[in-house]
């Protein structure tokens, strides 16, 4: 736990291995688990994640920029330790003989490359926040602005998702010797941290902030529903209304 | 030539050889391919280890020797290139952008190479960090400052070539009436430019261990997006108006701002040709 500044120093340009996705260096690191690493994985997901969550929530008020802020990297948080047991069991399970805290690591490492490169695009965000019309203006801009800012989001959070699972699968495939185990491992964590993901996202909502209610950290209906019942409500109503 | 008797081409350090099938009758000679700059290691060329001493020969190292420039940026003096290269393009900016102001004249004299200049670098300093991330990505052993060095050369190379068509450009504007022609005209050249610019940060990252070009190129296409965006947030920058910035309320895409300009300059073109009937 005592983490000197030289060693975070010199972990924090051990990120760029990370990025790289070498895996014989990652795989080391795996098998040689410390306290360090993991804080500072933790730190790297808050500052980038939290970064580019600031940015989205800036469009909608200064305040909501500090709560989606302080949110993003909660979820990410929240839904790595949430299902860090069920994914350390899944992994032997489907052949990857790891430990626990093993797993938890390798996990870490995907969603700290992912808040990474969140966070190199939270300038981006920024400046398209910038150049999209402010919830003051006119009702009609603003709907059109606010589908603008989710569809970017959703872009921009799919693309770092889908980088940061893409530089998991060497690591898997060196840990376990096999391409098949590493895909089947990939896929298993995948779906269960979409379901948990996806709900805790829906209880931590809003993170952009909808122009028609108030500035809030969280929704008065926070427990109420679900994310997959909205969706299949909002398929229901887009079908057969 | 046949291949005891040695010809011109033996000089060379990779003699063409003449296969001899089973059968006995020659094959065609197999070319082989010309050495590639990447394939070259940086500093090998005595030429390349001069040092760039300052904007003169930044200028001439960017536009001859671009290797001399990476290799440099990998140097410990590289800060000192970097400022060099940051120098020119601020003044190259700043001038083309005095001739972007002709066009209005008055106020745009100063405004227009003022919002060139700051566009240009706030534009490399949002994308800095996605690049250093995807050229991570890539597999490049980049350091950041190497990057910020790449992005600073593909500024000067783009700003420079901007000067070459100034004199072009401010023909154009003392010419022309419509706003929509010579907006054309700039972006034209702008985006010739940028296409060398690209080149240069191309070739930096091939020398810097880059494994995979994809990241970069979604790269040069976020670069593009957010410099085209930002002649919008920053306008105007050719024609006139009564404010500086445009208002919060009058914020805009590009493209939509760009339709708008046509639909308005067709309108002041068929009112020109109606009152000359």
């Amino acid at each position: 736990m005592n983490m000197r500044a030289s060693d975070l120093a010199l972990d924090v340009r051990q990120l760029s291995v990370l990025l790289r996705g070498e895996p014989g260096l990652i795989s080391s690191w795996v098998r040689g688990w410390t306290m360090n690493r993991v804080l500072l994985y933790i730190a790297v997901i808050f500052v980038g994640a939290g970064c580019y969550g600031a940015a989205m929530g800036y469009w909608r008020d200064p305040l909501q920029a500090f709560y989606t802020g302080l949110k993003f990297p909660l979820v990410i948080l929240l839904t790595t330790l949430g299902n860090g047991l069920l994914n350390g069991m899944l992994a032997p399970l489907l052949g990857l003989n790891i430990g626990f805290r093993q797993s938890l690591l390798v996990i870490f490492m995907s969603f700290t490359i992912a808040a990474a490169i969140l966070g190199s695009f939270s300038p981006l965000m920024l400046f398209l926040v910038w150049n999209t019309p402010p919830v003051s203006a006119l009702s009609g801009t603003v709907s059109v602005a606010y589908s603008f800012m989710q569809l970017a989001t959703v872009v921009m959070i799919a693309f770092a998702g889908v980088m940061a699972n893409v530089r998991l699968v060497p690591v898997l495939r060196e840990l376990s010797g096999s391409s098949a185990v590493a895909h089947k491992v990939l896929f298993a964590w995948l779906a269960v941290n979409l379901l948990l993901g996806s709900q805790i996202i829906w209880i931590l909502r809003p993170f952009i902030g909808n122009p028609a209610i108030p500035v809030e950290f969280l929704s008065v209906h926070a427990f109420e529903g679900n994310f997959f019942e909205a969706v299949f409500q909002a398929a229901q109503h887009l079908l057969f209304r | 030539m046949n291949g005891t008797n040695p010809g011109p081409l033996d000089n060379t350090p990779n003699p063409i050889k003449i296969p001899v099938s089973s059968a006995g009758s020659y094959m065609p000679p197999v070319i082989p391919s010309a050495p590639s700059g990447a394939a070259q290691p940086l500093g090998t060329n005595p030429a390349e280890q001069v040092p760039i001493t300052g904007p003169v020969s930044a200028v001439e190292a960017i536009l001859r020797q671009p290797r001399r420039v990476i290799f440099q940026l990998k140097q410990p003096n590289a800060g000192s290139v970097i400022t060099s290269l940051l120098l020119i393009a601020v003044v190259c900016s700043l001038v083309y952008g005095v001739i972007v102001g002709t066009f209005s004249g008055g106020q745009q004299y100063w405004a227009a190479p003022v919002k060139i200049a700051a566009g240009l670098l706030i534009s490399a300093l949002i994308c800095l960090p996605s690049l250093y991330i995807f050229s991570c990505l890539g597999g490049s052993q980049a350091r950041l400052v190497e990057v910020f060095g790449l992005v600073a050369g593909l500024l000067t190379l783009m700003t420079i070539l901007l000067i070459g068509f100034a004199p072009v450009a401010w023909v154009f504007s003392q010419s022309t009436k419509s706003l929509a022609a010579m907006g054309g005209l700039h972006l034209a050249f702008w985006l010739v430019a940028t296409i060398f610019g690209v080149r240069f940060l191309h070739a930096g990252f091939s020398h810097l261990g880059t494994k995979s070009d994809g990241g970069m190129k979604v790269w040069v296409v976020i670069f593009v997006l957010v410099v085209l965006q930002m002649t919008t947030a920053l306008r105007p920058i050719i024609g006139t108006a009564d404010t500086f910035l445009p208002a919060a309320q009058d914020k805009k895409f590009f493209l939509s701002h760009w339709f708008d300009n046509l639909d308005a300059d067709g309108g002041r073109s068929r009112k020109w040709k109606g009152d000359g009937n």
